[in-house]
This record gives C-alpha cells, structure tokens and sequence, in this order.
C-alpha cells in the first residue's frame, strides 16, 4: 500500500473530508444564490430594486446590494472560524499520524 | 441606449476611456508631486532593501515564503483596490448611483468562493505560478504551455489597460504629457520587480494599500460627517440633487438584459478566482492556515474599501454638483472618474487634494508592478524552465530568465501602452477578466477536484475557452462596433463569458471521459495522492529551496 492509500483510511482523514463537505457547499450555494438572485432581479425586474424600504428614499436595492457585500465578510468569517475549530485539529491530528506511518 | 450602457460598462473596468476625451492638462500640484515623490523614495529604498534579500527563486516568486497572512490579506487587497476600482466605481456611482454598486458588489464576490474553494488547495499543491498545481499530475509541458499563455494573455490586457488608465491619470493630475507619465511608470514598476522580485511588490503594495484606505476612510468619515452620520439623509440629499432623481436608488442602464447580466456576474465572479497576480499571492504564506487567514483579511478590506467607495461617490452628488467650481460647459471637470479626485478638495482642500492624487499614483505604480511580476514568472517559471531548462534545476538561469522577461515586459507594455493612447482599452480589462474565468479557472478547479481530468481534456478544453473568449470579444460590441467601427456587431453580447466558461467546462470534460489512453489511466490513478495533499499539506514545498 502506498502512503496516500493509509492516510485515506484513517478516521481523521474520512473526518476531514466530511467537515469540508459540509461547511463548503452550504456557504458557497448561499453566496452564489445571494449574488445570482441580486443579478436576476437586475435582468428582469429593476424597477422593484427601486422601491423605497420604509418611508424615506433608502431603496430595497441598495440595501440588498450593500447586505451583500457583508454577507461576503461574514461568510468568509464564519469559514474561517469553522476552519479553524474543526478542520485544523483533524489535519494536524492526520499529520501527525502521516508522520508514524512512515 | 444600449451603446451608451455598455459604455458605463466601460468607466468602472478602464480608467482610461472617460479621461480620453476631456484630458485637459491640469496646473503642476506641489502637495501631489512632493508626496508623491517621498513614496517614489521610500519604495526605491524597500527595493534596494529587498534585492539584497532576492537571491533564490523562492525570494524572487514568493518573498521566501515568510509573508503572514494578514500582511497577505491587505497585499491581495491592495493588489484588487486598483485606481480604476477607486476612481471607476465612485465615478460610476456618482453618474448613476446604485449602478456603481453593481460592480463593487461583482468584484467582492468571487473572494468568498476563492476561500472555499481553492485557497487553501491551491497553496498545498503549488510552488509559485498556478500551473504548479494545474500540471501537478498532468504532463508538464502541455500543460505549463497553456496556463502561462492564459496567464500572459490576462497580464498584458490588464496591464495595457492599467498603463493607459495611469497615463491618462497622470496628465490631468500632475500635468505631465502622456508618454512621459507611461513611460515613469513603467521604469518604476520595472525597477520594483526585476530588482525587488516579490519581496519589494509586496511592501509596495502594503504601503499603497494602508495609505489607500486611511485616505478613502478619512473622505467617507467627512462625508457621513456632513449628513450626520445617516445614509437616509444622505440618499434623500443626493436624489434631491441629482438630474436623474429617484431614479439613482435603482439599477439603470447598466445591465440591460438577463444575458449580459448573468455573463458579467460570471466574469467578475469566477474570473477574481483566475487572476494569475492574485493566485500567486497565495504562495507567499507559508502554509493553508495562512492562505485561509489572508482571503479573511482581503475579503474584509476589499469590502470595507467598496463601502468607503459607494459614499464617497454618494458624497461627491450632494458636494460637486452644486458646485459651479468642478464644471466646464456643464460637464465634470476631466470626466466622471475625478469625482472622488474633486471631492477630496472639495472636503479638505489642497493637501487632501495633494494626498488623494499621489495615493491614486501610488495605486496604479503598485498594481502594475504585481502583474508584471506574475508574467515574468509565468515567462521563466513555466515557459524557460519547461521548455528551455527541461526541468533541469538552474536557480541562478532561472531567475535570469524572469530579471530579462520583467524588464521585456515592461518595455512592451510601455510601447502598446503609448501606441493605444487613444484606444478604448475597456475590453482588453474585460477580456482578461473573461480569459481568467475562461481558461484559467475552470483548469484549476477541475485539476483540484475532479479525478478523472486528463491531460488531453485540459488541453482542448482549456484552449477552447480561452479561444472562444478572444474570438467573441473581438466579434462583439466593443471591438467590432466601437474599435473597428462595423455598423453591427457579429455577436451581441459584450460579455462572452457566459459562453466561453460553458465551452471550457463541456469541452475540459468531453475530452477527458473520452481520453482512454494509458497516460490517462495514470493521471487518474495520480488523483488520490494529489487529493490527500490538497487537503492535508503533506509533502507541501515550504516557499524557500529545498
């Protein structure tokens, strides 16, 4: 057996990828729906971007536009955080193992 | 009206084109000149500083590897915040409003996907260009050829554009005759490279960035100042004075049908994940925890830095159009990109005026220096060294090699940057953000993640993309109707991308599954190996010799 085909089978690795899997897809679908839904309502329905939110002028575009560009900040904030807490303890613990295997 | 909105399209990318009309020589700035010779100085000092520093290919790709990854985060953002985001974006919201927003929004969101998706993947397999990790269980010669001529095409576009957009900058800022001002800056960003290598592009674009954004946030914090600290008052001021009233708070002109809209979303989204000068940033931090750590901080900068931009053009409505000051014949004084540039006098005098002007210098100094890094590396890491080394190992050749590509490059962007003076060069930025989600991207992705990619597949795939995107770009609106003056364009559409990244997806993949050939077989079989490092690091190439 070579040595990827070990680390492959170890409980942290199989861990790892199942961690990833399952932080990755959700975040990247919730960014690409948030953008692609903006671009949508852009293609086919500008005038309702335009529609005042509350009583004054603040448009629901500019709100949507502006919460998007936080939402990429919280996104990227949440991954990193995820990262760091579950991702990071499995690589180093694969690591490590990687290490005696050799 | 369609021509005038794909125009619009065109100030936020190129700062070059709305300066060509009204470019009117301004008086000498002695505020701008003296700032903005003290950061000349200083940047000269750092690079003599950094070539005593550059002695290997490590130093010279990667600054030795030894940059963090907040350091990193603000170098990518410094390397995104260019002058044609800054002055491009207030300019377009000062215009039209919430169209501006269109781009700052497009620009910001391909980051979030760079981070889950190949950041860390990418630094875990790569040495110094993004054909390392595209050719990591490919055949290196095919392959390398490839990535380096998308990643050259994307350069020498980008970089064309930035260099007209700077020259253009230039003569109405300082005073100075085009060619000279294209000319500076391209002995600067030359001596910055070939001398400094990565090391001194990274401080420059650290001093550039911190400077950028201390200037743009003191110019928002005036703004908001000025309405109390309330975007409602700020709004209600702005469509108070604006000719286009209410119609500011929602989308205009810009993105006029589904198709062109979905295709720039696609460009600007995936084309940020295949830009070779930002890729290769990434292999300046030592490891996956430090890539991750430098998307974090570039996605937070870049975002803030949208944010200052969206109300300073906002600002510059309310405190420029009832200013007869700003105005010839009606018209902003050297067009709607010097918005900001008049707000800053408009809030703080001559100094401000003097400081944001050098900053804008600054900006387009440090940008162009970190794209020609990425050429010359992709020239002798991936073409000389495949192609002329053979994969021997010759450090000190090697790195010749880029010192002679950078200061080729420079001299060639300088001629087609003089030569295209009074060139709409706004597709040539868009055509590098196309290529880049064309060609270099879907390679990257699918090399990281699907097994069964084949030499063969990339190949063809790959050069399907990139070739689609050239053809449909020259074809359509803006170089057949605007440049070539054709009555009609072939192809309607000025963003090909929502075709050409389609082609290189199907094309990547038809001729990967239908490759049964024994290297193929062994390029599958490499994938697991690949796939474990990726994730995991093992066997990483630290960023210094080994």
């Amino acid at each position: 057996m070579t040595h990827p085909d070990h680390i492959k089978q170890l409980p942290e690795y199989i861990a790892l990828t199942r961690a990833r899997k399952r932080i990755v897809w959700p975040l990247s679908i919730a960014i690409i729906g948030a953008y692609f839904a903006l671009v949508l309502a852009m293609a086919f329905s500008p005038a309702s971007l335009g529609t005042p939110i509350a009583s004054g002028v603040t448009s629901i575009g500019i709100t949507l536009g502006l919460g998007i560009i936080v939402f990429c900040m919280i996104i990227t904030g949440i991954y990193v955080i995820y990262a760091n807490r579950v991702i990071e303890p499995l690589t180093r613990a694969i690591v490590k193992k990687a290490g005696e295997l050799k | 009206m369609k021509l005038k909105s794909l125009l619009a399209f065109s100030i936020a990318f190129s700062t070059a084109g709305a300066w060509a009309d009204t470019a009117t020589k301004a008086p000498l700035n002695i505020t701008a000149i003296v700032m903005f010779l003290a950061f000349v100085l200083v940047t000269l000092g750092i690079t003599y500083w950094a070539a005593r520093r550059t002695k290997t290919t490590a130093d010279f790709y990667a600054a030795g590897g030894g940059i963090t990854g907040f350091q990193n985060g603000l170098a990518i953002a410094g390397d995104y915040m260019s002058a044609a985001s800054f002055l491009g974006i207030a300019g377009l919201v000062y215009t039209s409003g919430f169209d501006g927003l269109i781009y700052a929004i497009g620009f910001l969101v391909g980051w979030p996907i760079v981070l889950l998706l190949i950041a860390e993947p990418l630094r875990n397999l790569g040495k110094y260009t993004f054909a390392d990790v595209a050719s990591f269980r490919l055949q290196q010669k095919p392959i390398r050829i490839l990535a380096a001529s998308g990643s050259l095409v994307t350069v020498i576009f980008y970089l064309i554009a930035q260099l007209v957009g700077a020259g253009k900058l230039i003569e109405v800022l300082f005073g100075l005759p085009y060619e000279s001002a294209v000319i500076i800056v391209g002995v600067l960003m030359t001596l910055y490279v070939t001398f400094g290598g990565m090391l001194a592009t990274t401080w420059v674009q650290l001093i550039k960035a911190i400077l950028l954004l201390s200037g743009a946030s003191l110019m928002a914090l005036l703004v908001m100042a000025h309405f109390g600290f309330s975007f409602e008052n700020m709004f209600a001021e702005a469509v108070k004075v604006h000719t286009k009233g209410a119609a500011i708070m929602a989308p205009g002109t810009l993105v006029s049908d589904p198709i062109s809209a979905i295709s720039l979303g696609i460009a600007l989204m995936f084309g940020t994940a295949g830009l070779p000068h930002i890729l290769m940033r990434f292999f300046t931090v030592k490891d996956a925890v430090q890539a991750r750590r430098s998307v974090f901080y570039a996605t937070g900068f870049i975002g803030y830095f949208y944010i200052l931009t969206f109300i300073i053009g906002f600002g510059a409505i309310v405190l420029l159009l009832n200013n007869p000051d700003y105005f010839v014949d009606g018209k902003l004084v050297g067009g709607s990109n010097m918005a900001a540039i008049h707000l800053s006098r408009a809030l703080g005098g001559d100094v401000l005026l003097g400081f944001i002007s050098a900053v804008a210098f600054a900006t387009i100094l440090a940008v162009v220096s970190g794209l020609t890094l990425a050429g010359s590396s992709a020239i002798s890491h991936d073409l000389y060294s495949t192609l002329v080394l053979k994969g021997e190992r010759n450090e000190k050749k090697e790195i010749r090699a880029s010192r002679i590509a950078t200061i080729c490059l420079g001299i060639i962007a300088v001629a087609l940057g003089i030569v295209f003076e009074n060139q709409n060069v706004a597709f040539m930025v868009g055509l590098a953000f196309c290529v880049a989600a064309s060609a270099n991207f879907p390679i990257l992705l699918l090399s990281m993640y699907w097994r069964k990619l084949t030499t063969r597949g990339a190949v063809v795939g790959g050069s399907l993309g990139l070739i689609t995107a050239l053809i449909l770009v020259v074809i359509g609106p803006t170089v057949w109707v605007d440049t070539f003056h054709f009555e009609k364009a072939i192809f309607p559409f000025k963003y090909p991308a929502i075709f050409s990244v389609c082609i290189a997806f199907v094309g990547i993949w038809l001729f990967s599954i239908l490759d049964k050939s024994a290297n193929a077989k062994k390029e599958e079989a490499a994938f697991d190996a690949q796939f474990v490092r990726s994730q995991t690091g093992i066997g990483i190439s630290a960023a210094a010799e080994h």
